[in-house]
C-alpha cells in the first residue's frame, strides 16, 4: 500500500513544470489543429452525455439538446434497470448540464443526447451507468462523454466489454479519470480517451501525457460552467476536463468522418499543445 | 469426568471469560468513541491545512439512501452531526453517486443553489471541495472542506491532498467496522464453545456473549461462511481439504479474471 499512497495523482502530470515536450515526425508532422478541426462546428455529430441528465432548456445549450433517456434502477426489472424516454430532459444535480455546456461551447452544432444514469438510489448506480453506456453504443452515438466512473471491481469486465464494443462500432468514449489513486472504470482502459485537468483556460490547449494510463490533460480548473435550474457555477475537477476533449473530438469527427477512434487519438496526439512538429 | 479434565475446563472457562471481557472492554473503550475522535482530528487537520472555515465527513446510509454527517468541524458543527439529506441533493450527494471529486466556487452568490439544504444547516458555503471515501472499491461516504479562507476557490492540489486525507479517514472508518465484525465473529464462536460444554455453569459467560447480531449483509454472510466451513471441517480431514480446495480454486479464478497486478 505505501507505493499506492505516494503515487502521484493524475493531474500532476499536467502541472506546467511536469509537461514533457513531444515530437511529431514524418507524416504526423503535417497534422495541424487547423487541418484537424479548423472551421468545424461539430455539425451533425451525435454526442451522448452519460451523467446526471442535461437541462434541455438551459440558455447556455442553445437548443442543442435533441432528446435523451433516463436509466432507472428497478430491482424487479431484467438486469435491475429500465430505460425510459426523456424527450425534455432535466438534470438532478447540474453536473451533466455543465459537461453538455462545455461540449456545446466548443462544438456548437453537435447534437447532444442526455443519458441520465443517476437517481435517488445508490445501490444501482454502477448497473445504471453501464446500461446508459450500452444505450449510447446501441443508438449510434459518435462521441460519448463519461465524466463519471466506477471503482467496483466486479464491473471491470462489463465496462471493458462495453469499451471494446464502442471501439469496434467506431464510437469514441471520452472519460474523466478519477483524481484519487484508485482504479476507476472505464477511464483506465486503453481504447478510451482518458482526461485529467490542467490549469489553463484556453479550451483548445490540451496536452498529451506520454506516460499513461491518463493520456490527455484539458482545462478543468475554475471553469465557468452551466448548472441546473438555469444557473452558472465555477467548478474544478477532471469531470470538466473530459468534455473539452469530447468537444474537440466532435469537431474532428464532423470534419473527418472516416477517422476511426485510434486515428482520432493519433490526431489528438499530433495536435496536442506540447507536441512539436518537426519540419522536414 | 475426572478431576484433571475438570481442572482444565475451569481454566479454559476462566481464560475465555477474561478474553471476552477484554474484547468487550476494548470494544467499549476503543470503539466507536476514539474512532470518532480520530475522524474529528482528521477533519480538523484537513480544515487547518486547506485553510478552510469548515470540514466534514458524511457517510452513505445505504438503507435510507441518504448521506449522514458523521463528524463536522466549523461554524455549525453542533447542529450537523447526525443530519441526513437525500443522495440526489447537493455537491456531496453527487460525489457519493459518481465517485468523482469536485470543487465549486461562487456557490453562495447564487441564492438558488441548494437553498433548501443550506437553510437546513444554517450555513451557506461560498466554495466547496468534496471527494469520495472509498473502502475497498465501494464508496462509503464523502469528505468535504468548505470555504477556503485565503482564496476564492480550492485548487487541483487541494483536491489531490484531500484525496489522501479521505483515504486516511476511510481506513479509520474501515478499521472500526472490521473490529466490530471480528468482535462479533469471536463472540459467536465462543458462545458456541460455551454452550457445547454442559459440565460447566456458563450463565455468566453466556450473558457476556449476549450481543446483538449485526444486520449488515456482509457480516451475516461472512459469519454464515465461517459456520459452513466449521460444519464441513467437523466432518473430517478429507472434507475440510475438499472445501478449502474449492474455495482456493474460486479465489484463484477471481484473481485471474482481474488485472495482472
Amino acid at each position: 500500500m505505501p507505493e499506492e499512497l505516494v503515487r502521484p495523482a493524475w493531474s500532476q502530470q499536467f502541472a506546467p513544470e511536469a509537461i514533457k515536450e513531444l515530437m511529431a515526425n514524418g507524416p504526423l508532422a503535417s497534422l495541424t489543429p487547423e487541418w484537424a478541426w479548423g472551421g468545424s462546428t461539430g455539425k451533425g455529430i451525435k454526442v451522448a452525455v452519460v451523467d446526471s441528465g442535461v437541462e434541455y432548456d438551459h440558455p447556455a445549450l442553445e437548443k442543442s439538446v435533441r432528446s435523451g433517456v433516463k436509466v432507472e434502477y428497478d430491482e424487479r426489472a431484467e438486469n435491475n434497470y429500465r430505460i425510459k424516454p426523456d424527450d425534455k430532459p432535466s438534470d438532478m444535480s447540474g453536473h451533466g448540464t455543465a459537461c453538455a455546456g462545455i461540449i456545446h461551447s466548443i462544438a456548437p452544432e453537435a447534437e447532444i443526447y442526455s443519458v441520465r444514469v443517476l437517481g435517488r438510489n445508490m445501490s444501482g448506480r454502477a448497473i445504471q451507468f453501464a446500461a446508459g453506456l450500452d444505450w449510447a453504443i446501441e443508438n449510434d452515438m459518435q462521441v460519448v462523454n463519461l465524466s463519471l466512473s466506477t471503482s467496483l471491481e466486479e464491473y471491470y469486465g462489463l465496462f471493458h466489454d462495453l469499451a471494446d464494443q464502442a471501439y469496434f462500432k467506431n464510437i469514441v468514449l471520452v472519460s474523466a479519470v478519477n483524481n484519487i489513486p484508485e482504479p476507476s472504470y472505464p477511464s483506465l482502459y486503453s481504447s478510451v480517451i482518458s482526461v485529467a485537468a490542467h490549469e489553463g483556460h484556453d479550451p483548445f490547449t490540451y496536452y498529451y501525457n506520454p506516460t499513461p494510463p491518463v493520456e490527455f490533460g484539458a482545462p478543468g480548473i475554475d471553469v465557468k460552467v452551466a448548472w441546473n435550474k438555469k444557473q452558472y457555477l465555477t467548478c474544478t475537477g477532471n469531470s470538466f476536463a473530459a468534455p473539452h476533449i469530447a468537444g474537440i473530438v466532435s469537431l474532428i469527427r464532423a470534419k473527418h468522418p472516416n477517422l476511426t477512434p485510434f486515428q482520432i487519438k493519433t490526431v489528438l496526439l499530433a495536435c496536442a499543445s506540447n507536441t512539436r512538429r518537426q519540419k522536414k | 469426568m475426572n478431576s484433571n479434565q475438570d481442572n482444565s475446563e475451569a481454566k479454559l472457562s476462566d481464560q475465555l471469560q477474561r478474553l471476552l471481557i477484554g474484547i468487550e472492554a476494548s470494544g467499549r473503550a476503543v470503539l466507536p468513541g476514539s474512532n470518532d475522535a480520530l475522524l474529528n482530528s482528521i477533519v480538523e487537520a484537513a480544515a487547518r491545512i486547506f485553510g478552510a472555515a469548515a470540514a466534514s465527513i458524511l457517510l452513505v446510509n445505504e438503507e435510507e439512501q441518504m448521506l449522514e454527517f458523521k463528524v463536522a468541524y466549523g461554524p455549525s458543527d453542533r447542529n450537523l452531526v447526525g443530519t441526513k439529506f437525500p443522495l440526489d441533493r447537493g455537491i456531496a450527494g453527487y460525489v457519493a453517486m459518481t465517485g468523482q471529486p469536485i470543487a465549486t466556487s461562487n456557490v453562495g452568490q447564487d441564492a438558488r443553489f441548494n437553498q433548501e439544504f443550506a437553510k437546513s444547516t444554517g450555513y451557506v458555503p461560498d466554495s466547496i471541495l468534496a471527494t469520495p471515501l472509498l473502502s475497498e472499491d465501494r464508496i462509503i461516504g464523502v469528505m468535504e472542506v468548505l470555504d477556503k479562507i485565503d482564496a476564492t476557490s480550492f485548487g487541483m492540489q487541494d483536491m489531490e491532498l484531500l484525496g489522501m486525507f479521505a483515504q486516511q479517514a476511510a481506513i479509520a472508518i474501515d478499521l472500526s467496522q472490521q473490529m466490530e465484525n471480528i468482535e462479533k465473529a469471536l463472540t459467536r464462536g465462543l458462545r458456541r464453545l460455551v454452550t457445547a460444554d454442559s459440565s460447566q455453569d456458563s450463565t455468566e459467560l453466556l450473558s457476556i456473549l449476549e450481543n446483538p447480531q449485526s444486520s449488515k449483509g456482509t457480516v451475516r454472510d461472512l459469519l454464515e461462511l465461517a459456520d459452513l466451513f466449521n460444519e464441513i471441517s467437523a466432518l473430517g480431514d478429507a472434507e475440510r481439504k475438499a472445501c478449502l480446495q474449492v474455495l482456493k480454486v474460486f479465489a484463484e479464478y477471481r484473481r485471474s479474471t482481474r488485472r495482472l497486478r
